[in-house]
């Protein structure tokens, strides 16, 4: 029976969570604290590389090494915080921001006090609008008891923090495109170089980080690297968030230790199995940008290099379960839709190709696609991925790709061939 | 030119102070010049914010055209989003959004004849594990059925 | 390895290059084209076409060449499967929208688009669906045309606009495949450089209103030389066909006018084109041989000896053309010798406030600037060379002597009038801005049988002393003109070259 260790989400339930007095009552800015009195900026960033923090965005790169990242300069620096939260399948920051605001903002103030940041923006998704409430009321609470702002809790560090709204692009949750967004700009992802630990906001160093990642950082600096990595497993230690979706019995977000289990066993314990009763048919077991597992893929360990290995990735913590009762076909379409739509069409492959790619799906789904068709839709995914500016290419073929390859039966039962004979 | 009210210009001054640079605060801002000039950026409504923020209209226009919660056509009294991404997808989305066209005359991005709603499928907006949703203006509505939509879209006559 | 360069290895072979350079630009050096739309030298870089895709030993992507500068010992391939596969995907899906305007589009012939498609695409098209449908034909004021589904949003047009001409006029509306680019306020551009964007633009997304279905390209001439509205000397080059000038561009010149120029210059050359022009010469208002001209524009010099010669040259002169004359008045002892110089506004870029190529050339051999008022008396005869624009023979010129010998475009009545040869006409050199000595290239002859104005005074010079010897070559022509001009020493034609050369002359002039 799997159980949820509930770190981040232990005090989502409760109402009073969400205001300064409810927060302190549970231990809320004691990391702070710590850090503010006991700590150097380096020691913060040692303890949350010690850790084995990685990334709860998608791309699971090192916080700890992400931050060493950023030169040492006397240059004003910045924390974004990636709460755009857009990957199909994610609503996991969202139960962080919205019932435990705090722990983002304490998060916040503690990498900024890593790399020496003096300002952290929390960019939102605008389609949160109770987020944004959440951590409005809750940055006033911090402000009014001096714990964000001038001279923090008589420290000497200072620091601000603001919440920017987005307003419906899940292209700016690229971090390149958020920072372009934020500037007052249409959000398009940058060249690299330079990166945005170097040249970030107004072309100044900047760190930005997702916010399960920063609430992470909190519960490091409170209780300690050492405890972290002791829950999870190497390589994935901690908890994570997951959002298991789709057709399951039981969605929801539950918080989670790496390792632990396989997917099977998440989706039929925890998840409770299709409702339908029928088989599962396949899992897109980290977000929309990520390939499909299929039924015999479910029996991977469910730890970010086990099901690496296994040719997908844990990604937003994403799991979307889909039955037999669905065509394959048309999820793939239903994803190349998003892609196209988000699209921010600053360059060729994926400007012209995400739709195409979208057409292509379509064509097939009215069965009007031909064998050869099939062959050109993979041939254009192969023209685009690793030609872009950012990594919204590859975000659309690698699901597509392992869509065809994984159903290549249905798709073949969907040719044009077939349906004519 | 068109002035915006008194409070919207104070509160874009207080935004302005966040930012080392003026036109950062653009996104918030507009957020905030939608609403107060009926729910929609017209030609003198981004003439207006880009002379506000001393930017170029084209900017301005750019963002409007860019980002899908800024509307360049008029709108309803309120403005309906039901996501059609995969999770909400697998669980009736689409069947919702027929419903949708069939009871209340409109499909993606049209506005209902007595102007009450203007309707909009959306990508993914993040309640994945509550499918389907649909956000009424900033009120969400989750697991949805045929029944609930109709009670929340019924009161918005 | 000396001071700033770099060694790199292109596509298996070693090369030296300066230091600094990015990828395309070191891949020259090896002989190597790198096909690229975003990415112009003057503008920032932008990476969006990913045309310019190369393998960079060493690193699993595939990099553009634009946003990497070399580095030493670097090896990298621009030709290798690898990076064929991936230029002929990024043609092909450049083309999946583009609308097949070839046959009624002004760039074909000069479309990097075609170019491309024929030395990097594959040949076919495999693309079934419908092409997005976007605006055509839209005016963007009364200058530039744009069409929406030819764009390929390179946005050259809206960096230059940006960072050159600095008027931020075009941006991008919407997003993905709906992106278009919109125009500032009401449409219409207001850049005097609006029309370097259509030289920027690498397909027919931009076109010349004032170009616009006049000529395919194949069928024109064109002649590399400056442009003569005003004294900055941007080096252009001129399309013509049947003697008749189509249209003007510039050409890259990194001391005058970098790759751009503005818009009135490139548009101001209709005169040229004027059938209205003398074609032929005309004595006491009846067309006549050039032979029987010069005779009788002799025979009312030697008659106005007594009465005094003025001479008014124009600053739109040669300096060969100003050289003959000066001779000519040397010989008659001509002392009143002046040149008109046309002003006007000029700007921080390109535009200079004289409004004539060759002040510079017509002090330096010796013509003061016309005075405010006209000496108060009636010479025996006047010697003008018009400009190529503006009164033909002003009023109050004419009017100041008893017989008058007249060059210019349209002149009929006065007792010798010879026909005007515009800059296109004639080879030559003049002193442009910052003394830089530059070369008119002849294109074309408006009508075969002109003679140019230098050919006509000088034939006039021999009519007087028959020992004169005119030259034959535009190089024997400036030879002259460097021998009896010392601060031409030791310059010949052939020096000069395409893009001129800086003079150090005493009190050098803006």
């Amino acid at each position: 029976m799997i159980r949820e260790t509930r770190v981040m989400l232990e005090h989502a339930a409760d109402a009073a969570q969400k205001t300064l007095a409810g927060y302190r009552k549970h231990g809320g800015y004691q990391a702070l604290a710590k850090a503010l009195r006991e700590m150097k900026p380096e020691d913060v960033t040692e303890e949350v590389l010690k850790s084995g923090l990685r990334g709860r965005g998608g791309a699971g790169f090192p916080t700890g090494r992400k931050w060493k990242f950023v030169p040492k300069t006397n240059k004003k620096k910045y924390i974004a915080v990636n709460a755009d939260e857009s990957e199909p399948g994610t609503c996991k920051d969202r139960q962080i921001m919205e019932n435990d605001p705090h722990q983002l903002v304490e998060g916040t103030l503690l990498a900024a006090y890593a790399i020496g940041a003096g300002t952290a923006y929390i960019y939102v998704r605008g389609e949160y609008p109770h987020s944004i409430r959440a951590l409005e009321d809750a940055l006033d609470e911090a402000r009014e008891a001096g714990l964000v702002g001038k001279d923090i809790m008589g420290s000497g560090f200072s620091c601000d923090v603001w919440v920017h709204p987005g307003a419906g692009a899940y292209i700016c949750g690229e971090e390149t495109a958020l920072l372009t967004s934020l500037e007052g700009n249409r959000g398009y992802p940058r060249l690299r170089p330079p990166f945005p630990a170097v040249e970030g906001l107004w072309k100044s160093p900047t760190v930005v980080n997702n916010v399960e990642t920063l609430a992470c950082v909190t519960h490091i600096i409170r209780r300690g690297a050492s405890w972290f990595s002791s829950l999870g497993c190497e390589g994935s230690t901690g908890t994570r968030l997951f959002c298991i979706s789709g057709h399951v019995k039981n969605p929801g977000v539950y918080e989670l230790e790496c390792g632990k289990f396989t997917l099977r066993e998440l989706l039929m314990d925890l998840g409770g199995g299709t409702p339908s009763g029928r088989a599962i048919k396949g899992v897109l077991p980290g977000g929309s940008s990520m390939p499909v597992f299929v039924a015999a893929d479910l029996d991977v360990r469910f730890d970010l290099d086990s099901v690496a290995k296994a040719g997908s990735s844990l990604g937003s913590g994403a799991i979307m379960v889909f039955d037999e009762s669905v065509s394959a076909v048309d999820v793939a379409l239903n994803i190349s839709e998003f892609y196209s739509h988000e699209s921010c069409g600053q360059c060729t492959p994926c400007r012209e190709g995400s739709d195409w790619v979208r057409l292509m799906l379509d064509s097939v789904r009215r069965q009007e696609a031909t064998r050869s068709d099939v062959g050109l839709l993979l041939d254009v995914l192969d023209r685009i991925e690793g030609n872009t500016i950012c990594a919204l290419a590859e975000a659309f073929c690698w699901p597509v790709r392992s869509f065809v390859k994984k159903f290549g039966s249905e798709f073949e039962a969907h040719l044009k061939e077939r349906a004519t004979a | 030119m068109a002035d915006f009210s008194p409070e919207l210009v104070k509160k874009v001054k207080d935004l302005w102070k966040r930012y080392p640079e003026k036109k950062a605060a653009l996104l918030p801002a507009m957020h905030l010049i939608q609403q107060e000039r009926g729910g929609w950026f017209s030609a003198e409504t981004i003439r207006d914010t880009a002379d506000l923020f001393e930017v170029p209209d084209i900017h301005v226009q750019g963002i409007v055209g860019f980002y899908d919660m800024f509307h360049s056509e008029p709108v309803g009294r309120h403005v309906v989003r039901l996501c059609k991404t995969l999770s909400c997808k697998l669980r009736g989305a689409d069947e919702l959004r027929a419903h949708i066209r069939d009871a209340y005359g409109v499909d993606h991005g049209q506005t209902t004849a007595d102007g009450a709603f203007t309707f909009r499928c959306f990508e993914c907006l993040g309640h994945c594990t509550t499918a389907p949703m649909m956000l009424v203006d900033e009120e969400r509505h989750e697991n949805l059925t045929v029944e609930r939509v109709d009670r929340v879209l019924r009161a918005l006559r | 390895m000396s001071q700033g360069t770099v060694n790199v290895t292109i596509d298996g072979k070693q090369v030296a290059v300066p230091a600094g350079l990015n990828l395309i630009e070191a891949a020259r050096y090896a002989g190597k084209s790198v096909p690229h739309y975003c990415y112009h030298p003057r503008l920032t870089v932008a990476g969006n076409c990913r045309i310019c895709l190369v393998e960079i030993q060493g690193q699993a992507k595939l990099e553009i060449a634009c946003n990497r500068r070399v580095a030493e010992g670097m090896s990298y391939f621009t030709e290798n499967e690898r990076v064929k596969k991936a230029r002929e995907g990024v043609m092909e899906l450049l083309l999946i929208n583009h609308p097949l305007d070839c046959t009624i589009c002004d760039q074909a012939g000069e479309c990097k688009l075609q170019e491309y498609a024929v030395d990097h695409g594959s040949g076919i098209t495999r693309y079934a669906f419908e092409k997005v449908k976007k605006p055509k034909n839209i005016s963007w004021g009364d200058r530039v045309v744009f069409d929406a589904e030819r764009c390929i949003l390179c946005t050259r047009c809206v960096r230059f606009l940006d960072e050159v001409a600095g008027t931020n006029e075009v941006g991008v509306d919407l997003r993905g495949e709906k992106c278009t680019l919109v125009v500032k306020g009401d449409g219409n551009l207001t850049s005097p450089y609006q029309m370097n964007i259509i030289d920027l633009c690498p397909v027919g997304a931009l076109t010349s209103r004032d170009f616009r279905f006049k000529s395919r390209v194949w069928f024109m001439n064109f002649t590399d030389t400056i442009c003569t509205s005003c004294a900055r000397g941007c080096n252009v080059t001129v399309g013509s066909r049947g003697d008749r000038v189509l249209r003007m561009v510039p050409r890259a010149n990194a001391e005058v006018n970098d790759h751009w120029m503005c818009d009135y210059g490139r548009l101001h050359y209709a005169f040229a084109n004027d059938e209205q022009r003398l074609a032929a010469p005309r004595v006491a208002g009846k067309g006549a041989p050039y032979p029987a001209a010069i005779q009788r524009a002799k025979a009312i010099l030697e008659g106005a000896r007594g009465d005094g010669i003025l001479a008014v040259a124009s600053a739109f002169m040669t300096n060969e053309e100003l050289l003959a004359l000066k001779q000519l008045l040397d010989l008659l002892g001509v002392e009143e010798r002046f040149f008109l110089k046309p002003m006007g506004e000029g700007d921080d870029k390109l535009v200079h406030p004289e409004k004539c190529p060759n002040a510079r050339g017509a002090a330096l051999l010796g013509f003061a600037e016309a005075p405010a008022a006209w000496p108060e008396k009636e010479y025996g005869a006047l010697l003008y060379v018009a400009p190529h624009e503006g009164a033909d023979l002003p009023e109050e010129l004419r009017k100041r002597a008893k017989r008058r010998i007249v060059f210019s475009l349209k002149e009929r009545e006065a007792d010798v009038c010879f026909p005007l040869t515009t800059w296109i006409e004639k080879d030559g050199t003049v002193v442009s801005a910052g003394d830089r000595l530059q070369r008119l290239t002849k294109g074309i002859s408006f009508e075969p049988t002109l003679v140019t104005e230098r050919a006509v005074l000088d034939r006039l010079h021999q009519a007087f002393d028959g020992s004169h010897r005119p030259p034959d070559t535009a190089a024997q022509a400036f030879a002259r003109l460097a021998d009896a001009t010392p601060a031409l020493a030791g310059v010949t034609w052939q020096k000069i070259g395409p893009l001129g050369m800086k003079l150090r002359m005493a009190g050098a002039t803006a």
